[in-house]
């Protein structure tokens, strides 16, 4: 039953994106079905249906917040940029996380490359290493507070996390 | 109709100065990392500018999707392509320091 929700769902998008592609223009569909019906198959095979689903709300939040995250982002580092002393420490800061493999760790590792200060180097297994641009900064709170807005859009809890997280400091 | 206008176009202007300053940053930042992270962040925030700009100016909600879809794979792309060039620099910082004889 949530195979058949998730490939429906699937479809549902990418004739979304097709019907954008073109424009609302009904003449290509029949080609854009086919598309759209081997996307869904190859989507399938590479992502397969799991456990972890996006909860609609939570996820509409997240974008505001992301949002609004990557404004501060761009004036912060526009504001090292051009004040003339050039205020960075560059540095690399490794963080074990919490949220289960696939989907979860990918959104909040993308997601991390594009907030203030934070870019995601690599992603083995539960080991995320992030370049940051201020060491100095509160990095660690911030990869935190992300950490369980992600989990909130896939309605898992980490409350063991900030246990966890504050035990190993 | 002119206050609209008027919006697109600081919109548009802000959108601009964003993208200059974040090519500022491939001259003024040290190493290749520090200049990721102007590319990302600010370039991100200069095209969205844009595109707001431009979605107050669409003729059909088909085409302000399209501009939507613009943004989402723009930040796709920006995201993971930092990522890749980031684990790429970094793989090859780590050989250089544990075999420096082998291959310089």
């Amino acid at each position: 039953m949530r195979t058949v929700t998730t490939i429906s769902g699937r479809m549902i998008l990418l004739l979304l994106v097709w019907w954008t592609l073109t424009e609302g223009d009904p003449s290509g569909i029949g080609f854009g079905l086919v598309i759209v019906i081997l996307v869904t198959a190859i989507s399938v095979r590479l992502f397969p249906p799991g456990t972890a689903r996006i909860r609609p709300m939570p996820f509409c939040l997240f974008v505001l917040f992301f949002a609004g995250r990557s404004v501060t982002a761009g004036i912060d580092v526009a504001r090292r940029l051009l004040s003339p002393s050039l205020p960075v420490s560059p540095g690399f800061l490794t963080f074990h996380l919490n949220l289960p493999e696939g989907g979860p760790r990918w959104l909040l590792a993308n997601t991390l490359s594009l907030m203030p200060g934070t870019l995601s180097v690599s992603l083995d297994g539960a080991r995320l290493d992030l370049h940051c641009l201020d060491t100095r900064d509160p990095i660690e709170a911030d990869v935190r507070a992300v950490e369980q807005k992600v989990a909130r859009v896939f309605g898992l809890s980490l409350e063991d996390s900030a246990a966890r997280a504050g035990g190993k400091e | 109709m002119e206050i609209t206008q008027l919006i697109q176009g600081f919109l548009l202007i802000a959108g601009c100065v964003f993208f200059a300053v974040g090519t500022l940053g491939l001259f003024r930042f040290p190493d290749t990392l520090t200049r990721i992270h102007a590319l990302t962040k600010v370039d991100n925030l200069g095209l969205g500018l844009i595109l707001l700009a431009l979605l107050l100016g669409v003729p059909s909600l088909a085409v302000g999707m399209k501009v939507v879809l613009i943004w989402l794979v723009a930040l796709a792309a920006s995201a993971t392509s930092a990522h890749l060039i980031a684990r790429a620099v970094r793989s090859q910082d780590r050989g250089r320091s544990e075999g420096r004889e082998s291959h310089d």
